[in-house]
């Protein structure tokens, strides 16, 4: 591996412990996947330190005591509380103050505490041909698919390649897996956010590592709608990146995708397929706790349509509204007089955590001494697939998936609203 | 280690370390697949259920695109419950990779034979990450 001679300097110990450690690792993963050199990327969206796993929040201190600071413009990843409003979920207070210590570790390095899966509604915008790391596969996937960025799904070594400014140049920052692997022909147009989930859910399950290319939406898909898709694709499948002709950066036209020809076969994505993952997502019940939604965290633009839909409405007595944004959407969603709203409403706004990564969690393994005890939840009503899949697998506990509108509409009526019928 | 059978693969996390073999014939995503304070495999692994994986040397098909796999794998060393090395018939997902150099569990991938099949639960094995060797001891 071709190592430039910055590179090897860090690799030598010579920028201190920290970049050693960090261009170590890097240097056996370019390695271990066949990388011919590092490329410098333009931003890093990391690490959290996870205060429900054990150890978590303190590695992310280790790094900031000894030094490590981030060499280009990084964001961190949804963490397991909210670090203002926790008490409004019921997490146990000492979760709270340990992930609160996280956000001392990434101001001390340099990051910017987003704690969100949704960097891009709070500024971090990555640009066409940019190459950047990310921890959390929506990011990857939307700063590939819509942006035209340059981003694999990492894991912790996002950190490192923050430190650093560098990266491996194997997987989607070489151009040849920048390509269509599968065809997909769009036989119904989604109708809103949560269509653009169930569909980009049935899709994922036939796509797994590749890339696909939706032909034949019926007009551009808003941003929300592309997040929406992207996310749900990363969930079912375990794509990095998907291409909308004359929307992902630089493919303008089907042909462009597939450069050895078009594949013969298309997976269709029809009402069918939209219908089966809401049916597969609403367990046997009509009983339920919690109302969800912002899965992903909501841009300013959902914050907008949540508060069109809860004016001068109310939460039924014995339900719970979660809305879930990054701070700084929140925050100007503050501004507009959207949380007031909702606020008046009884929903209860929610950042830097969501259902699935917040205390409910069953299969995280924090600290015994946090007391952490997960609640027992007979049902949460969901608007994403994503975090229907999550709840389902990391909660545990039974949902009911239907569209954004009709969950606002059943916290209001206190009982279940399907998408269809 | 004379008399040992030498099988040479592809060395992608260094370190050295003598164990028992414990062999999956199913992809393995760690996330998930295993109770993070016991080790206990918990997952639709059938070729290893009521099994554990501390202590052993995890042998397995290749992983299953995970992005948290890291996470999971970081957690089972931090609670003890962690595989001593990893043998990956085919090359896992950088998230396995990047979990394993974070624990310091060597890892070897692409062995120049079908490990599945020549090797076998509890066999005792010595392999060395930096070199790709796996000795079988018996």
């Amino acid at each position: 591996m071709k190592l430039s001679r910055r590179d090897q300097e860090m690799l030598d110990g010579r920028h201190g412990a920290p970049l050693r450690r960090a261009m170590e690792g890097l240097v056996t993963l370019g390695k271990a996947y066949g990388a011919a050199d590092m490329v410098d990327i333009g931003y890093a969206h990391i690490h959290a330190g996870m205060a429900m796993y054990k150890d978590d929040v303190e590695l992310m201190e280790e790094l900031a005591d000894a030094g490590a600071t981030m060499a280009v413009p990084a964001s961190a990843n949804i963490a397991n509380a909210d670090l203002v409003n926790w008490r409004d979920t019921g997490a146990p207070e000492p979760l709270a103050r340990l992930q609160q210590r996280a956000a001392g570790a990434h101001h001390r390095m340099g990051s910017a505490s987003a704690f969100t899966c949704t960097p891009y509604w709070a500024g971090h915008w990555p640009t066409w041909n940019m190459h950047m790391v990310s921890i959390e596969s929506t990011v990857t996937i939307f700063c590939n698919s819509v942006l035209g960025a340059r981003s694999n799904r990492d894991g912790f070594f996002a950190v490192y390649a923050g430190m650093t400014g560098r990266y491996p140049r194997f997987g989607y920052h070489l151009d040849e897996t920048r390509r269509g692997t599968h065809l997909v022909r769009v036989e119904t147009m989604p109708e809103n956010i949560s269509d653009f989930s169930a569909l980009g859910y049935h899709v994922g399950k036939s796509v797994g590592g590749g890339v696909a290319v939706f032909d034949g939406f019926a007009r551009r898909p808003t941003l929300d709608e592309l997040d929406s898709l992207g996310a749900a694709l990363g969930t079912s499948g375990g794509i990095s990146m998907f291409i909308v002709p004359g929307v992902t950066p630089p493919y303008a036209t089907v042909e462009d995708c597939f450069p050895q020809g078009r594949p013969n076969d298309a997976i269709v994505a029809d009402a069918t397929g939209i219908a089966e993952t809401y049916a597969s997502f609403s367990d046997a019940t009509d009983v339920f706790d919690l109302v969800h939604i912002g899965c992903p965290h909501a841009s300013f633009e959902e914050m907008k349509d949540y508060a069109r839909l809860l004016h001068g409405k109310k939460v039924k007595d014995g339900v719970e509204l979660w809305i879930t944004t990054s701070r700084s959407v929140r925050n100007m969603a503050v501004e507009a007089g959207y949380i007031t709203v909702m606020e008046r409403a009884g929903a209860k706004i929610i950042s830097d955590t969501c259902p699935m990564s917040c205390h409910f969690a069953r299969t995280a393994s924090p600290d015994p001494k946090l007391g952490v005890t997960p609640p027992t939840l007979r049902g949460i009503v969901l608007d994403s697939a994503k975090q229907a899949k999550y709840v389902r697998d990391m909660v545990r506990c039974p949902t009911l998936l239907t569209s954004t509108e009709k969950a606002i509409e059943t916290a209001i009526s206190g009982r279940f609203v399907p998408r269809f019928g | 280690m004379s008399g040992a059978r030498t099988i040479q693969g592809r060395g992608l996390v260094a370190g050295r370390v003598e164990g028992t073999a414990l062999v999956s014939q199913e992809p393995v995503s760690f996330l998930g697949d295993v109770d993070i304070t016991t080790g206990a495999i918990m997952g639709e692994l059938p070729s290893m259920k009521g099994k554990r994986l501390g202590g052993s040397i995890l042998v397995f098909p290749g992983s299953m695109g995970s992005a948290g796999a890291w996470r999971f794998i970081y957690q089972l060393f931090k609670h003890g419950t962690h595989p001593l090395a990893l043998i990956a018939q085919t090359l896992p997902d950088p998230s396995v990779v990047q979990g394993a150099i974070l624990a310091g569990i060597p890892v070897i991938c692409e062995p120049d034979e079908n490990v599945l099949k020549t090797i076998e639960n509890g066999d005792r094995l010595s392999i060395d990450g930096t070199k790709g060797t796996i000795a079988v001891l018996g």
